[in-house]
């Protein structure tokens, strides 16, 4: 949901003359948002305070609150969460809600948005966007001017926006001097080269115009993360939230930041004197910064102190991270910046000359063969979700050592055998005597689907050691212990 | 070896014990057949290096199982697997990451020129990178290694007649070049497959004499 207006509705903002509202940005002050009359005299989001004053000498210039606009907004908020529970605030105004699990419950996403609609009709000027990603669902919202915009499909949407719906304003200028005017002639460009070229923000604007949004908690988040503090005396004034949010941000993104890690999504939660508890995630689209988190929880606690949302004052303060990063981290002073910037030009590098495929990193994973207990992912990706447990017990895995080499297909291999045991095996062109053994170890095949069941030894000869896979009578190298 | 390897406890009497690791502006070659230990042996040089920064290695057959080198110390985080399965492209994809990161480990595919090998090294040394290269089939050109490492014996511990399973090994190492002073060594690494590698044992072999007349 996007208000595009938000910031407008507040009582010195006259409806019928000229205004709009500026923010402090580095650079100086920039147009947030500005009324029909200023957009009418070419006035624009994101234009310069200077600039716009120029073209509407007359209007009036307020400057954004981001803490009221925040109080106005939190009514809004808890009509949204009547209907979808832990909606996501960016900002006053801007709010992702995840519909996936309340679409059965109010049977699919047209009741749903029906009911969204009905009940946020008392906060006219609102867009709804819906779409598999944040930043579809954004751009959707903005095209949504009379009725609610459905996207069945992030990437075909996408691909007829103007590059301007990308967050880099440098790259954006880039791009159009390049001559690439969609999100589509951007998403058709080889990743390695964008990689290559632009680096990580080339390579995450590849990835937005290809619709491919940042997995909701893609890194596994530490147990016992979250930070809490107790407050013998409940805390009802302004002051006391303030150092209280503060503090506990900070000692949040201190705790993150000692495991490489910044959180995308914070969940603030509070428990007032009566027992009630409040539960509200913010979210934004670069990592939090503890400047950025403090103002964040300030103006989320100030909101339901004014709003009389924490009956008797705050007793529990609890700030959970989800969807943690390491792209935008704050680096410690021992962390060698420099050291971490020329690796990743060269990897950016060694990613142009053998493609993006071929550049990756690995995890862990359960499975029953070595082939399967790794779970390849392109370097400057997030890892994919581990499709085995480590913890399941995965019956006729070959204890470790693990071999250093597998080859991705099993390899054909003579093998001499006397009583059922490995006597000679013939490497290259030369028999060599097997020394010792081991196994076998019984792979039962998944029979319904057509697979065989296989017999593993552990083979040593004078120059090498391999695990062999017996099937059918004929063995393969499985596993060199290189 | 004393270069390149550093003690980290008291040795015991008659005993030698270093952990092998690489070193800035180093170029360490390991020769030996496939089987024969050496890739746990490079994997674990990077091992140190992983604890602090990315490390790469370049897998020229797409066979490197990261399983391994996360038992020899590799920090799963810091691990980059480079497949690069084209020789022509070959001693591009390594000076790429050599200019970039502090440690490379990189299969040698076989054809690869010595002019190649040898910018490589000057690129190493200039760079202050460490280059662990292990040719595929035959050897490096002279002067490009700061230190060879030959596998002469491996004997494994665990399996038997059929029973057990592989614990470790020992291997039986020959070292030669700067690194080691000029002489030439004979060393043992243990390798028990669950940590880095050690090394337990190394003696001075006589160098070949010159014949004169």
């Amino acid at each position: 949901m996007w208000w595009p207006e938000w910031s407008l509705r507040r009582q010195d903002a006259p409806p019928d003359r000229p205004c709009f509202v500026v923010q402090s940005e580095t650079g100086g002050f920039r147009v947030v948002t500005a009324n029909a009359p200023a957009r009418s005299a070419g006035v624009a989001s994101g234009m310069p305070r200077r600039e716009a004053e120029g073209l509407c000498p007359g209007a009036v210039v307020l400057e954004r609150d981001l803490g009221a606009e925040t109080n106005d907004f939190e009514p809004a908020l808890v009509a949204i969460e009547d209907l979808v529970p832990k909606a996501e605030v960016v900002e006053p105004g801007l709010v992702f809600v995840p519909i996936q699990g309340a679409l059965r419950y109010y049977g699919g996403e047209i009741p749903l948005l029906e009911r969204m609609v009905d009940r946020l009709s008392a906060w006219p000027g609102g867009r709804l966007g819906v779409a598999r990603g944040p930043f579809a669902a954004r751009r959707a919202a903005v095209l949504a001017v009379e009725a609610p915009l459905r996207v069945d499909d992030d990437a075909a949407f996408l691909s007829n926006l103007a590059v301007d719906a990308l967050p880099h304003e440098d790259l954006v200028a880039t791009f159009r001097w390049l001559g690439i005017g969609t999100l589509g002639e951007l998403s058709r460009l080889p990743r390695g080269a964008m990689a290559s070229r632009f680096g990580e923000p080339g390579l995450a604007a590849h990835r937005l115009a290809s619709g491919e949004d940042r997995m909701v908690a893609p890194r596994e988040i530490p147990e016992d993360i979250s930070v809490e503090q107790r407050y013998e005396e409940p805390l009802r004034s302004l002051d006391q939230i303030g150092f209280a949010a503060r503090a506990l941000a900070g000692r949040l993104i201190t705790a993150l930041g000692e495991r490489g890690v910044a959180p995308h999504r914070v969940e603030v939660s509070v428990m007032a004197a009566d027992r009630t508890e409040r539960i509200r995630v913010w979210r934004s689209a670069n990592p939090f910064t503890e400047h950025a988190l403090t103002e964040r929880v300030w103006w989320q606690l100030r909101a339901w102190i004014e709003t009389a949302g924490v009956p008797g004052g705050i007793v529990r303060l609890c700030l959970q991270p989800a969807d943690l990063s390491d792209a935008g981290r704050q680096l410690s002073l021992e962390d060698d910046t420099v050291s971490q910037l020329e690796a990743a030009r060269a990897l950016n590098r060694a990613q142009a000359l053998v493609g993006p495929d071929a550049v990756l990193q690995a995890k862990v994973q359960g499975g029953r063969r070595f082939s399967e207990q790794v779970s390849w992912f392109r370097w400057g990706e997030e890892p994919a979700v581990p499709q085995r447990s480590l913890d399941a017990p995965w019956p006729g895995r070959v204890p470790s050592p693990s071999p250093a080499l597998v080859p991705p297909e099993a390899q054909p291999i003579e093998v001499e055998w006397d009583g059922g045991m490995p006597v000679r095996v013939r490497l290259r062109n030369r028999w060599e005597m097997v020394t010792a053994w081991a196994g076998p170890w019984r792979l039962a095949g998944r029979w319904w689907e057509g697979e065989e069941s296989v017999e593993r030894y552990q083979v040593v000869t004078a120059v090498s050691a391999l695990l062999c896979e017996v099937r059918d009578g004929s063995a393969f190298v499985v596993g060199l212990y290189d | 070896m004393e270069k390149t390897a550093t003690a980290r406890r008291e040795a015991q009497p008659g005993e030698t014990r270093w952990d092998l690791r690489a070193e800035p502006g180093r170029i360490i070659s390991l020769l030996g057949t496939a089987g024969s230990g050496l890739t746990r042996l490079g994997l674990s040089m990077l091992a140190e290096a992983s604890q602090r920064n990315l490390v790469a290695v370049v897998d020229v057959r797409g066979w490197l199982s990261p399983i391994a080198a996360f038992e020899v110390g590799i920090d799963p985080e810091h691990l980059v697997v480079v497949r690069s399965k084209d020789r022509q492209q070959w001693s591009q994809v390594v000076a790429a990451l050599i200019e970039g990161l502090h440690v490379v480990y990189a299969e040698v595919p076989i054809g690869i020129s010595d002019t190649h090998l040898r910018r490589l090294a000057a690129l190493t040394r200039s760079r202050r990178g460490a280059l662990v290269l292990r040719p595929l089939d035959g050897r490096l050109p002279s002067g490009v290694s700061h230190l060879t490492l030959q596998s002469e014996e491996v004997v494994w511990k665990g399996a038997g007649a059929g029973h057990g399973h592989l614990r470790g090994r020992h291997l039986q190492m020959r070292a030669w070049g700067k690194g080691v002073g000029g002489a030439e060594r004979l060393f043992e690494v243990e390798d028990d497959g669950e940590n880095a590698l050690r090394v337990v044992a190394g003696m001075v072999t006589p160098s070949a004499g010159r014949a004169a007349g």
